[in-house]
């Protein structure tokens, strides 16, 4: 494309951005169109029932340096993670169905590690998580995420 | 053309194009993705003015085509986790808009898409009277020359004005073009305007 050409491409933008704007509502509208149909999803939370960072270090099994978080989601079943540097490890406990579920931890700051569980619902991460980090279950169309727990 | 260079740049000036909306998008969509709730509302802000243009190129009115953005937003909602890639979540919506623009023009022929269009700065109803007014010398100039032009070079400059990487093999489909043939037919329709520019320079 020449300069001209996009010259004067630049120039129509602009030109149906004056003639032809968006309604003022359009925005706030489409805004809260997204909110509703994002509610709707069907996310489950796990939420955190156990933290070893609100707990006196020595109930935690002797595991000085180690974080340790259990969540419960609503259905029943729950995971456990232990965070010790660079190696997450936990477990999917009492999930009927353990085939095909992913574990993901991501960071607040954009990284995320996806992993399967083995047939007992065990599961281990290599990730450098810090900051804020939250886990992510997935089970085909079912996705339970735990909110932002800092570090 | 000077002075429409001058256009442009004056509005850079302003800072209203500092950063690209495609870029903006998928910094907002990275955010969102990341955990940051609010950031969503930041991609709205940015793209839903952009998809606008996008769908009113197809020719549909102000209500159908907030209805087609709606559809393309929910879209987005439903199927987010599908964008591999965040630097293309602008071209994904854009993308799908244009799916959902053209899927209603099939679906509803009520209208005569062309003369919506054309009349909607034309006339003074309530919404262009306020439109009449901010136009320019020099954007009244080059909607007059964008008149004068056929619909579909309309249609295909409109779309490709808001498009950060035009993807000529969805928009071919579309508009019903091969492939090959949309780059000289964009360059084809600007020479239509650019003589339409003179033309009327000379009256």
């Amino acid at each position: 494309m020449t300069t001209g050409d996009t010259r004067l491409l630049d120039d129509l933008r602009d030109m149906w951005q004056l003639a032809d704007p968006p309604p003022p509502g359009l925005t706030s509208r489409m805004i809260a169109a997204v909110a509703a149909a994002d509610l709707d999803q069907e996310w489950e939370l796990l939420v955190l029932v156990r933290d070893s960072a609100d707990e006196p270090a020595a109930q935690v099994r002797g595991l000085g340096t180690a974080r340790m978080l259990y969540f419960n989601a609503t259905e029943g079943w729950s995971l456990e993670a232990e965070i010790d540097g660079d190696q997450v490890r936990g477990q999917v406990l009492d999930l009927d169905d353990l085939s095909g579920v992913e574990v993901t931890l991501e960071t607040a700051a954009g990284q995320s590690w996806t992993t399967a569980i083995d047939e007992v619902g065990f599961f281990s991460i290599q990730a450098e998580a810090t900051g804020s980090v939250r886990f992510t279950v997935r089970r085909g169309e079912a996705v339970a995420s735990s909110r932002w727990v800092e570090l | 053309m000077g002075t429409m260079v001058t256009m442009s740049e004056d509005r850079r000036a302003e800072g209203q194009l500092e950063e690209s909306p495609w870029n903006k998008a998928s910094g907002a969509f990275t955010a969102w993705r990341a955990g940051d709730a609010t950031a969503v509302d930041e991609l709205v802000s940015t793209m839903t003015p952009v998809l606008w243009h996008v769908v009113r190129a197809y020719g549909h009115d102000r209500e159908a085509a907030g209805d087609v953005i709606q559809a393309t937003w929910l879209g987005f909602v439903r199927l987010h986790q599908t964008i591999q890639d965040p630097q293309a979540v602008a071209s994904w919506l854009i993308t799908s808009a244009r799916r959902g623009a053209a899927a209603h023009a099939r679906t509803a022929r009520r209208a005569d898409p062309v003369e919506d269009e054309a009349l909607a700065a034309a006339l003074p109803d309530e919404e262009s009277a306020e439109t009449v007014v901010v136009l320019d010398d020099e954007a009244s100039r080059l909607w007059g020359a964008v008149a004068t032009v056929d619909e579909r070079c309309r249609k295909l400059l409109r779309v490709i004005a808001f498009m950060d990487r035009p993807d000529y093999q969805s928009l071919s489909q579309e508009l019903d073009m091969p492939v090959g043939s949309i780059g000289p037919t964009r360059a084809r329709c600007l020479a239509k305007v650019r003589t339409a520019l003179t033309t009327g320079g000379e009256r």
